[in-house]
């Protein structure tokens, strides 16, 4: 930043004088000022920036859309490329996974081998995403939601997901997916819930325990939103217990 | 930002020869001086009226996901009985037109009508009681951002799975049509028109509603009025009914700039800021045919949920591909509404469901920004003769720049799975693809042969991967991970 700023302050002062010159030869002012086209320049980057968030919240939107699309299908490697190699990931109630690599393997080992499998239909689809890009632009954090039609019935489950920019490249940083109802299909979540899994459900077994401890529908637990209010500016205020049930403790 | 580095380095390098020169041409060429003076100052002043339009543009591109960005974190409060914070979303005069219940007008009157619909309490803070479900999933926005960038509209589809433990569970389809206006610069919601299509049980689905006459407002309208009633009339599911489309008559939402081949500029200062504002014009036309392109698939979307087959087949290229699981290819706007009525008569008969939601997108735009590819999912809910079915495909989609306007040039919806409602994916329900009509036969054969589920196939991505820039090969992978003997499966 600091060679950006001396090299204005450079191109400032060969105008002044490339000006001053023109100024003497035809005896009348020039066109534009040195501060008005360091004004100009100034304006383009600002714009720039803004341009750049634009393109940050597409990036990550396509990182998101595209993990449920690997999910879709078992493509495992496809899948855990989209972590930072330190990245971690927590799904329902399994624990934390650290590591690009324990990413892999939670997927291969937990969930099947890689590649779309005859009679299995693990469809995630990747709905209703709001991103919000640092004001370095080098984080990101995204709320969505997974809406799963899956040999196993139906699932709903949020995402509050953290990202960040390496080398210009968005990656998953981590990922942290607290469920909301999971239920089997024949006769849907008026009874025969999943109230959540623990870190023994199936192998293999989490790096850390679970960040949170809570329970599904129909209990009520809700996921911290990352972002105020968009239109008051005001954080999410607290739940009341006495409205619904209670997470049992957060770690975090 | 911009590298004013490169731009500058000659400058410095040379700059006695630079002095010296500019000495001497003043000198000898006074008159093509004051000539080049007056072409830098049209220059200059063409900069800064582009500088101001290109702020415009980026603005119009913040405000559409700034819209969708409201709708969707009305649907997080929704879900979680935050029915306060759902209604700051509105303006002081916001309105919500629920149904055939009425309107509801003002702030309070929106947390409470909404606290009530999603079992909630006025005398808590927020919360849902134990065993409440309210999941109001936001789908498919189609934003239209007004002229001058001061009020907006967007249509959007609700996807809701609500229910009382071991008492109820139930199916929400509805569409929203809403204003939005920006006051001081913040995005708020001014009208939802919140028109239910169906609140249907799990058990039977929608196919098993009756048909309904006469008053059918909700239990919470009965016992909490509305301010004014509905303004007009409909009835939901199995009639057919459209509500009205906010783009009927203008279909900004679509348009973008046209294809851009980026220009030469002088290798001075000035030339160097054009070249860095044609950049950015780039990049913004680009985004912005993003989201264009994002309008355009929920377009069609909500045309075909309610068998507009004529509209639908206007968004395409005039040789644009239809193509359907193993229907085969229909080619051209004429063919490809004989094609899409293979669904269906043309607007539907009651008791026919039709809703294809456009879901997932993942949108790229060409370098020229003349052409687009998509990557959608649609998993569709559909009624026929009184039966349900479920179905779910992925489209690879392809798009072209008309001269500002984004057409569909190749739509590709690949099955994955379709079954009837009540045993949906699972064993007996399961429904093969339609092979190709031969009443209404397609122009040409499917492109590519494949069974649906049971069977399972990866449709191809147009793109690389996001993070490596790689093509998508994890088969290959494995395959030869598992000769290296790395424990992998």
């Amino acid at each position: 930043m600091s060679t950006h700023i001396n090299n204005i302050s450079l191109k400032v002062k060969v105008w002044l004088l490339a000006s001053c010159l023109l100024s003497l030869a035809s005896g009348t002012a020039s066109a534009q000022s040195p501060a008005q086209l360091a004004a100009l320049e100034a304006d383009l980057n600002q714009l720039s920036v803004r341009v750049e968030r634009l393109q940050d919240v597409e990036e990550i939107e396509i990182l998101q859309r595209s993990y449920g699309y690997y999910v879709d299908k078992s493509l495992w490697y496809s899948l855990h490329d989209l972590w930072t190699e330190d990245g971690t990931l927590e799904i329902g109630g399994r624990g934390v996974f650290t590591g690009k690599d324990r990413v892999f393997e939670y997927m291969n080992v937990g969930l099947g081998p890689v590649g779309p499998a005859r009679n299995l239909l693990v469809d995630h689809q990747q709905f209703q995403n709001i991103v919000t890009i640092s004001a370095d632009g080098q984080s990101a954090e995204l709320r969505g939601i997974a809406m799963v039609m899956s040999s196993g019935g139906w699932g709903h489950c949020y995402y509050e997901n953290d990202f960040v920019k390496e080398n210009g490249v968005w990656k998953m940083k981590t990922l942290h997916g607290p469920f909301n109802m999971y239920s089997g299909y024949d006769i849907g979540w008026v009874d025969n819930i999943i109230i959540n899994t623990w870190p023994a459900k199936f192998p293999p077994p989490p790096d850390l325990p679970p960040s949170v401890i809570y329970l599904a529908y129909p209990s009520y637990y809700v996921e911290p939103y990352h972002y105020p209010n968009p239109v008051t500016g005001q954080p999410m205020p607290p739940h009341d217990p006495a409205a619904g049930g209670e997470a049992f403790g957060r770690q975090r | 930002m911009i590298k004013i580095i490169k731009i500058i380095k000659p400058f410095n390098t040379t700059r006695r020869t630079l002095v010296a020169v500019l000495i001497m041409t003043a000198i000898a060429l006074p008159g093509s001086l004051f000539a080049q003076r007056n072409d830098d100052s049209a220059r200059y002043s063409a900069l800064l009226t582009r500088l101001d339009a290109l702020k415009q543009e980026a603005t119009l591109v913040e405000d559409i996901l700034q819209i969708q960005r409201l709708g969707r974190a009305f649907g997080f409060y929704l879900d979680k009985g935050y029915f306060g914070e759902a209604a700051d979303l509105f303006t002081d005069t916001g309105r919500v037109q629920y149904a055939m219940d009425g309107v509801y007008i003002g702030r309070d009157r929106i947390k409470e009508l909404f606290t009530r619909h999603g079992g909630g309490s006025m005398n808590a803070d927020p919360g849902l009681p134990f065993g409440r479900l309210n999941l109001h999933m936001q789908l498919q926005p189609l934003v239209t951002v007004a002229p001058g960038g001061r009020t907006a509209s967007a249509r959007w589809r609700e996807w809701a799975l609500l229910g009382n433990y071991k008492d109820q569970a139930q199916w929400g389809d509805a569409i929203q049509e809403n204003d939005y206006i920006k006051e001081d610069g913040v995005w708020k919601i001014s009208a939802m028109r919140f028109y239910t299509n169906f609140v249907a049980p799990y058990e039977g689905g929608w196919a098993s509603l009756p048909p309904v006459f006469g008053n059918w407002q909700s239990d919470v309208a009965r016992s909490f009025r509305p301010d004014q009633p509905a303004p007009g009339s409909y009835r939901p599911f199995p009639s057919v009914y459209t509500p009205p489309y906010h783009y009927a008559n203008d279909r900004r939402a679509i348009t973008a700039p046209g294809p851009i081949a980026l220009r030469r500029r002088p290798n001075d200062v000035l030339g160097q800021l054009e070249a860095s504002a044609d950049s950015q014009e780039l990049k913004l036309a680009r985004l912005h045919s993003t989201r264009a392109v994002e309008n355009l698939q929920a377009m069609y979307g909500y045309y075909i949920d309610k068998g507009k087959w004529t509209e639908a087949a206007s968004l395409f290229a005039d040789n644009g591909v239809w193509e359907f699981g193993q229907r085969g290819q229909y080619i051209g706007p004429d063919s490809i509404r004989r094609g899409l009525s293979l669904m269906g008569p043309e607007g539907l008969e009651s008791g026919q469901l039709n809703n294809y939601p456009m879901l997932q997108p993942v949108i790229h735009v060409s370098e020229d920004n003349s052409r687009a590819w998509g990557r959608f999912r649609s998993d569709v809910m559909l009624a026929r003769g009184g039966t349900g079915q479920w179905g779910g495909g992925v489209y690879e989609n392809e798009y072209i720049n008309d001269n500002g306007t984004w057409r569909i040039s190749k739509q590709h919806y690949w099955v994955t799975f379709w079954g009837d409602y009540d045993q949906g994916w699972t064993g007996a329900g399961i429904i093969p693809m339609a092979p190709a009509s031969t009443t209404n036969p397609p122009d040409a054969p499917p492109s590519v042969v494949y069974q649906s589920f049971p069977n399972t196939y990866v449709v191809p991505f147009h793109y690389d991967h996001p993070v490596t820039g790689e093509p998508h090969n994890d088969m290959g992978r494995l395959t030869a991970d598992k000769a290296a003997g790395r424990n992998v499966r």
